[in-house]
């Protein structure tokens, strides 16, 4: 595009800080409803006898339903640009139809998976049905509106070819796949089963033995974002922003040339060893499980 | 739950596939204000698809419901792509078009059934349905996006109308996306040992009504007021529904409290 | 009717070639499905789909941008800019999930299908916990993931490319659009078959299962890629 380097430069920047906000808020989203993998154990509960107060909230999987919100939004959205409206204004009317209609979803998906559930006694809360909805809406409509800027941002300022609905839908589906790998193994790995050791794995013989009881009462959905927002959310934040900024930044700096995709490849040799580093580290001060057959032998 | 009577897989396939053309045939007739069938038609094949994902998913396909729908739509609209289109290349006769949503609905029709066929006999997944229900959501996914398209650009011509009205604007995409939650949420939503059919099917046409009314807010875009009726009526359709679908929850679910602590079991 | 030369045969077997690209990349991503959200097998905590399909269409969105940018691009340069950009939201996901598992969840990265790391030689089975299947992401998988998601990307890029090269001659200003959505459909075609063929779950290339699925899935691939090359490039002939 026209932009000069310094200028696109900022609108990168922009975009990454836009992302990250998305992509904390999708995760938590997702852990206010449990969604994902981690509402298998939800799913499960009930058939292990372990009936719990906590939002079934099963709109598929998280980037099936963050690109379907997205793409709703970025209609929307479209519509209304055509209708000559503020580009602001168009995006927060677009992310918060958008957000109505996935609040929708989410109580047919609890009221649905619940009454499909009658033979483990399960009960269908109310009240759990009407102070989770809003905050599902609230959420999506912070996700809806930051991907649909990014997607506004690439189409209006950088001229990407493809349509707000297209760019919209796209980040939706990539936010999804960020946040179920993310932050979604913060919500199911720790926060469902937080009353074992931990670090100490989790055998599969403890599936669907969810914690149900909070600091005082019964645990609701609302108490996991509170525990997640420390650490699921904000990592998948990161990971998200991460992937806006640095898949466009090789070619805003280096135009589209093989130097760009070299500057690629370094990237991905980095964020390989921050990774092999961090494996090295947990190794080192966790340690292994079990102790080698050998060594045992040998201590003997 | 073979005590509670189902509508057959046939009836309902045959309900999917008249209504869907029938909606799709009826919607260039006297445009706009015809366009509203193109969308009535696609929530009968929803409802049509959102079984037969219903009858295949039962067997656990390892990836999760959703999959099925992606695919669905995957298939669909390759399909309805080439259906509206290459009739033109045939002929120059003008009435040719007429033969494109029943192309469309074939060749979605022989996609899915090769690729049942080989997930069934190359992948070996074992299960007994899978190159029928394969077939029938292909074909069902193909209805839809045609269905819906026609709804937002007032026929289903694919050069004149639908690459301007519904693939520029990125339209398609929502029709894309929507329409395969539209499909698969409803046995998605249900999943559990006491699903029922009733529910599911109530649940589908609410799912379906709400793509026709955010296909309405597309179709002010491209038709002008006429989006507003298909929007409310749309929305007029999704409230019936969707309150068919509590009833039923309320009498399938074991108990519907409005507060309460966890009942005492044996566990 | 579109005559059938000998580029349209090429432009088939370059979509065929794509299919399976997009294919391989499902089979290399290593994905634990719910399980490895519950840091209870190795891997990423998610569908296979979904992963192939978030990190593709990624690679697919940098891909488009350069290809409207720089018409002239070679097929391989357009090609690079799709893998470039579906590698580097796979490693920012996999990091960033290597974190909770490493300092949320406490586990070390383990994987249960090898004894040893083939890349590192670091023990494998003594990490990993009591009745799982591995956890975290160690190495090998980081590896094979950024290597799938660069050929996921390579080929949703690869398809635009060949469908743009078709289309643009007869829609220029919708070609980009028409293109895009057939590459999303071909997209989710490809990487729902294979997921079908591993069960939902693989570990990368290192696992055995990785041997025993690939050959079926992608002749699999290669058949329905290609039956869709021939029928966008016959929709080309409708746009006269």
């Amino acid at each position: 595009m026209v932009l000069d380097l310094t200028m696109s430069m900022a609108v990168l920047a922009i975009m990454g800080a836009i992302a990250t906000i998305a992509g904390c808020i999708e995760d938590l989203e997702s852990d206010v409803g449990s969604q994902s993998n981690p509402n298998s154990q939800v799913q499960l509960a009930p058939q292990m006898g372990l009936l719990h107060r906590i939002y079934n909230k099963a709109i598929s999987g998280e980037p099936i339903s963050n690109g379907f919100s997205a793409v709703i939004g970025g209609l929307v959205t479209n519509v209304l640009l055509n209708a000559k409206f503020f580009p602001l204004t168009a995006i927060v009317l677009g992310a918060f139809v958008a957000a109505l209609i996935y609040g929708i979803f989410a109580t047919t998906a609890y009221a649905g998976r619940v009454a499909s559930q009658t033979r483990f006694k399960q009960p269908l809360y109310m009240d759990v049905m009407r102070y989770t909805t809003p905050s599902i809406i609230g959420h999506n409509f912070i996700v809806c509106f930051c991907l649909v800027s990014i997607s506004y941002i690439q189409y209006a300022i950088l001229g990407y070819p493809l349509s707000i609905p297209f760019l919209a839908l796209i980040w939706g589906i990539s936010v999804g796949a960020i946040g179920s790998s993310v932050g979604d193994v913060h919500y199911g790995g720790e926060r469902e089963f937080q009353n074992r050791e931990f670090g100490c794995g989790l055998n599969t013989a403890l599936s669907g033995r969810i914690v149900r009881k909070a600091e005082s009462g019964l645990r609701n959905s609302l108490d996991n974002v509170w525990f997640c927002a420390k650490f699921g959310g904000p990592a998948t934040g990161i990971a998200l922003g991460l992937t806006v900024f640095f898949s466009s930044w090789p070619t805003t700096i280096w135009g589209y040339t093989w130097t760009a995709m070299g500057v690629g490849v370094i990237i991905l040799a980095v964020m390989t060893v921050m990774n092999r580093l961090v494996e090295i580290n947990v190794k080192k001060s966790y340690g292994p499980y079990k102790e080698d057959k050998n060594e045992k032998e040998a201590a003997a | 739950m073979s005590d509670i009577k189902e509508i057959s897989p046939e009836n309902l396939a045959a309900f999917g596939i008249i209504g869907g053309l029938l909606g799709i045939y009826l919607s260039p007739l006297f445009p706009p204000y015809t366009s509203i069938f193109g969308a009535l038609g696609a929530i009968c094949a929803v409802i049509w698809g959102a079984e037969a994902v219903r009858r295949v998913a039962k067997y656990g396909l390892g990836t999760g419901v959703p999959s099925i729908g992606q695919i669905a739509m995957g298939m669909g609209i390759i399909a309805a792509m080439f259906g509206l289109a290459i009739m033109k290349s045939v002929t120059k006769d003008p009435r040719a078009i007429y033969a494109g949503p029943v192309l469309a609905l074939v060749t979605a029709s022989i996609i899915g059934f090769v690729i049942g066929w080989f997930a069934q006999n190359v992948i070996k997944m074992k299960i007994p349905v899978m190159v029928r229900c394969m077939t029938e959501i292909a074909a069902s996914g193909a209805l839809i996006i045609i269905g819906y398209s026609a709804a937002v650009a007032g026929n289903y011509d694919f050069m004149g109308s639908l690459i301007l009205k519904v693939f520029d604007n990125g339209v398609i995409l929502a029709v894309f996306w929507v329409g395969a939650m539209a499909m698969l949420h409803p046995f998605n939503a249900c999943l559990g040992p006491d699903e029922k059919q009733k529910r599911l099917l109530y649940l589908a046409a609410s799912t379906g009504a709400i793509t026709m009314a955010v296909m309405g807010i597309a179709a002010i875009m491209t038709l002008g007021p006429m989006g507003v009726v298909t929007l409310v009526i749309g929305v007029i359709l999704w409230l019936i529904f969707y309150k068919k679908f509590w009833d039923e929850v309320y009498k399938d679910a074991a108990s519907v409290v409005g507060t309460g602590l966890i009942p005492k079991t044996e566990a | 009717m579109v005559v059938f030369a000998t580029t349209t045969l090429i432009d088939i077997l370059l979509i065929g070639l794509s299919g399976t690209l997009i294919c391989l990349a499902v089979h290399f991503i290593p994905v634990g499905g719910a399980p490895a959200a519950m840091a209870q097998a190795t891997g990423i905590g998610t569908g296979t789909v979904e992963l192939a399909a978030g990190s593709g269409l990624v690679g697919l969105i940098t891909s488009s941008y350069m290809y409207a940018y720089e018409p002239k691009a070679a097929m391989l340069l357009v090609m690079a800019a799709g893998a470039m950009g579906a590698a580097i939201m796979l490693a920012s996901t996999m990091l960033a999930g290597g974190l909770i598992y490493a300092y949320g969840v406490a586990v070390p990265f383990a994987s249960a299908q090898v004894k040893k790391d083939p890349i590192t030689g670091e023990r494998q089975d003594n990490y990993v916990s009591k009745g799982t299947q591995g956890q975290g992401i160690p190495t090998i998988c980081f590896v094979s993931g950024v290597v799938g998601a660069a050929l996921g990307g390579a080929g949703g890029g690869l398809i635009y490319f060949v469908l743009m090269q078709y289309y643009t001659p007869l829609i220029a200003g919708s070609a980009a659009a028409v293109a895009g959505v057939f590459t999303m459909g071909v997209f989710y075609v490809n990487s729902v078959i294979p997921s079908y063929g591993v069960g939902g779950t693989i570990e990368g290339v290192h696992d055995p299962k990785f041997r025993r699925v690939v050959p079926k899935d992608v002749f699999t691939s290669v058949i329905v890629s290609m039956l869709c090359g021939v029928v966008a490039i016959l929709i080309a002939g409708g746009m006269v």
